[in-house]
């Protein structure tokens, strides 16, 4: 069977944990070095319509990890740049033989009408301000992997929500987990209160990431001050900043995230970017292992070594790696690394 | 030639009619309608039993793309779309490559209309209020005025400015022509392409806020009452719309509005996953709008009901959704699902049927038609209707080339069947054939 990774909204709360299972999975065998197995005939296409640099080398990544041939095709300079229609370009990959498509586009619901022409397995990488479901999916790992489990956790997404696919793909994925949502922000920049998103919002910050075990901060646009929706960046920054002193409020032992690029000193400040609550890095590094996942998940692993994996699987898998990394953290900290 | 239409439910608004009864029709002309009504002689007879005979359908807001646009439609694949849909009487909006706003123009309509291989059905133009549709200088409404339009129009680019629209109104009040407006405050749509609320959240796309369309509707009802020009708003969707065209209506200003079958159908979630087709400005709203509009239909503050006929070519709606172009092809189910919608569901009588789609719309543009009084219009124009009869539409039958419709597969409840516009324009293939003899 092949299949798309459209946006989280859709999946079932197995696909989920098949996905997760499968990243933890293919993150154990390449942290031990292990070799996973080549399928190089597989050919898939990276269509990036939207600038994108770090979920771009990501996904090329996982693809050289899987041995599956990646090809870039750029907005800028290609038939889509000559008129051509998203259609004809997504037939025309088509009968390139691609095998699988992996898509950026600045509109919403793109990836959606690409995946009807395609035929086959379409991964959405981020489609106008609707999904970025690979995002999400690193960043439930990266928080499973730290907290254990998703189920019962309370976590706040602070920043653009209205603007964001990052918080919209989080919303759905984390509510499905079973977390306890908030979504904060300025009403500006804060969907309908009667809106079709899980969550509930909050539009004062303290209020919402109050007791928080995960505070997961959104990248602000600069051209949010030029359409009136914030006053200033110096506004902003006082009101929202994720910083030292908001998360008192939250649980001592409260996790920062950011799906970056960071605006230092805008959304967080330096000692919280960096210090040990924050698990930036941690998203970046296990965003090459869900977008594995999501490329042997839309094969449903035909081809591979690896037989579907179910959450237990990848729950051991994660708790190997948090043992690990613990232990790495411990090691830098008495060798007086970087706290 | 003498045609009898024979044993129909006879529903004509204009004198409250609502009788079983016949009508004749001798050469293009209606000659006789009445219970007692009949024709031993008639060269062809139609047996309308369980049928309605109503004045021909008038639809006041259709898209005919010419010219400038021939790919969606074309004024002979249009006026066929409206014949099969009933209609005898169409308005074509000025939105076209250039606009309608020179006399040639006009006269180019008129005569593509008239020609032999199109619909038969008469084209009403609409003038553009301003030259290009540019918000900047009024048209030359007189000379448009000779040369044939029944209203002149901001369709397609409403004008923003106050004082342009006061101008405007002044001119029309004088030269006594209508003005029909679309109202959206475009400053609060930028970029929307979608109603604004829970669905346009949840999909990411930018939204259109109901106060858009309802600021609009306010200023412009306001500027009709203090100018005295006759205002026709095109397709009302939000029930603050309705609400301030009521009180319009009740300061006495000559306000008129229409709706279209979209917005007591359909709410934003028919969108589903990104759905183009359902693309529309205004856009659809959701459950408490319809249930407005179906009351404002009922007590009558909605006037009429249009298609707002938007034709385009697929390939144009084959794209991401905020890059499709606004609306969907309508003239060919407007009718059924009218008549599914509001008339089978008990929100209109039959007689109210008719009259939102045909005595009312042509009253507003003061067109002689939506009447079954001999000698009251140029040639006879009837519609009849099988109230009964299920269908499913699809668009691969349709006579108009847009194909691009919202309705697409939608199980309907009563469709035309015969169209008359001085002689039969449509006859459609359910029509049963025993009901039709002749003498030749």
């Amino acid at each position: 069977m092949k299949r798309s990774l459209l946006g989280i909204r859709g999946l079932e709360l197995a696909e989920i944990e098949d996905l997760l299972g499968l990243a933890a999975h293919y993150k154990a065998r390449i942290l031990a070095g292990e070799e996973i197995q080549r399928v190089p005939r597989r050919a898939i296409g990276l269509l990036f319509f939207e600038g994108s640099t770090r979920t771009r080398v990501s996904f090329e990544q996982a693809a050289a990890y899987l041995g599956y041939r990646s090809t870039n095709f750029a907005g800028p300079g290609s038939s889509m740049a000559k008129g051509e229609t998203l259609k004809d370009t997504i037939l025309t990959l088509k009968y390139e033989r691609l095998d699988a498509i992996v898509m950026r586009h600045n509109a919403s619901g793109a990836t959606q009408l690409a995946a009807t022409f395609f035929g086959g397995p379409v991964i959405n990488a981020g489609d106008g301000e609707h999904e970025h479901p690979t995002q999400a999916l690193a960043d439930a790992m990266t928080i499973i992997e730290r907290k254990g489990s998703i189920q019962g956790l309370k976590i706040a997404i602070v920043g653009d929500v209205m603007h964001s696919r990052v918080a919209r793909s989080n919303a759905w994925l984390l509510t499905k987990l079973g977390a306890e949502l908030n979504l904060v922000g300025p009403r500006t920049l804060m969907p309908p209160v009667m809106s079709h998103l899980p969550g509930a919002i909050q539009y004062d910050l303290l209020a919402g990431i109050e007791g928080c075990d995960v505070v997961m901060c959104l990248r602000l646009q600069r051209e949010r001050m030029d359409s009136g929706l914030l006053s200033s960046i110096g506004e902003y920054r006082r009101l929202y900043q994720v910083n030292q002193r908001a998360l008192r409020v939250a649980k001592r032992d409260a996790m920062v995230m950011h799906p970056g690029p960071i605006n230092r000193g805008i959304e967080l400040d330096d000692l919280t970017a960096d210090g040990v609550a924050s698990a930036i890095h941690q998203q970046v590094e296990n965003g090459i292992f869900v977008r594995m996942a999501a490329l042997h998940w839309a094969f449903d692993g035909s081809g591979t070594d690896t037989p579907t994996l179910r959450l237990a699987d990848g729950k051991k898998a994660a708790k190997k790696a948090a043992k690990a990394e613990k232990a790495e953290k411990s090691e830098r900290a008495t060798t007086g690394g970087k706290a | 030639m003498k045609t009898l239409l024979k044993n129909g439910r006879i529903l004509d608004p204009s004198q409250d009619l609502d009788i079983i009864g016949s009508v004749i029709m001798e050469d293009d002309q209606l000659v006789a309608v009445g219970p007692d009504v009949t024709a031993d002689d008639a060269d062809e007879v139609y047996d309308c039993t369980g049928l309605w005979i109503c004045p021909g359908f008038v639809d006041p807001h259709v898209h005919l793309r010419e010219p400038g646009e021939e790919h969606k439609e074309t004024i002979i694949t249009g006026t066929q779309a409206a014949a099969a849909g009933g209609f005898t009487t169409i308005c074509c909006m000025p939105n076209t490559l250039p606009p309608l706003d020179k006399p040639e123009l006009v006269d180019h309509i008129m005569d593509r209309s008239a020609a032999p291989e199109a619909g038969g059905v008469f084209v009403a133009p609409v003038g553009a209020l301003t030259l290009g549709l540019q918000s900047e200088r009024l048209s030359d409404l007189s000379a448009l005025k000779k040369a044939g339009i029944v209203a002149a129009s901001d369709e397609g680019s409403p004008i923003q400015d106050s004082v342009l629209m006061t101008r405007a109104m002044e001119f029309c009040v004088q030269l006594d022509l209508p003005i029909m407006t679309h109202c959206e405050d475009l400053s609060l749509t930028r970029g929307g392409s979608m109603n604004e609320g829970g669905t346009s959240a949840m999909l990411g796309l930018k939204g259109m806020p109901r106060s858009s369309e309802e600021i609009m509707v306010m200023r412009n009802c306001l500027l009709s009452l203090h100018t005295g020009c006759s205002l026709h708003i095109l397709r009302v969707s939000t029930w603050g719309a309705v609400e301030m065209i009521r009180q319009a209506k009740f300061l006495g200003a000559p306000v008129t509005c229409e709706t279209c079958p979209q917005y007591f159908v359909f709410t934003d979630e028919a969108v589903g996953e990104f759905n183009p087709l359902f693309k529309t400005t205004p856009p659809l709203r959701t459950a408490v709008d319809i249930e407005i509009l179906l009351q404002a239909l009922a007590d009558g503050t909605v006037d009429c009901i249009a298609s707002d006929h938007s034709p385009h070519a697929l390939y144009e709606v084959q794209v991401p959704f905020e890059q499709a172009p606004f609306g969907s092809a309508g003239l060919e189910s407007v009718v059924g699902v009218t008549l599914t919608y509001l008339t089978h569901a008990g929100i209109l009588s039959p007689l109210e049927t008719v009259r939102k789609l045909s005595t009312s719309p042509a009253n507003i543009l003061r067109l002689d038609a939506g009447t079954l009084r001999l000698g009251e219009t140029p040639v006879a124009q009837v519609t009849v209707v099988d109230p009964d009869l299920h269908w499913t539409f699809d668009v691969a039958k349709t006579y108009s080339k847009g194909k691009n419709s919202m309705f697409q597969g939608m199980e309907l409840k009563g469709k035309a069947m015969l169209t008359f516009c001085g002689a039969e324009i449509y006859r459609d293939r359910h029509f049963d054939a025993e009901r039709y003899t002749t003498q030749d």
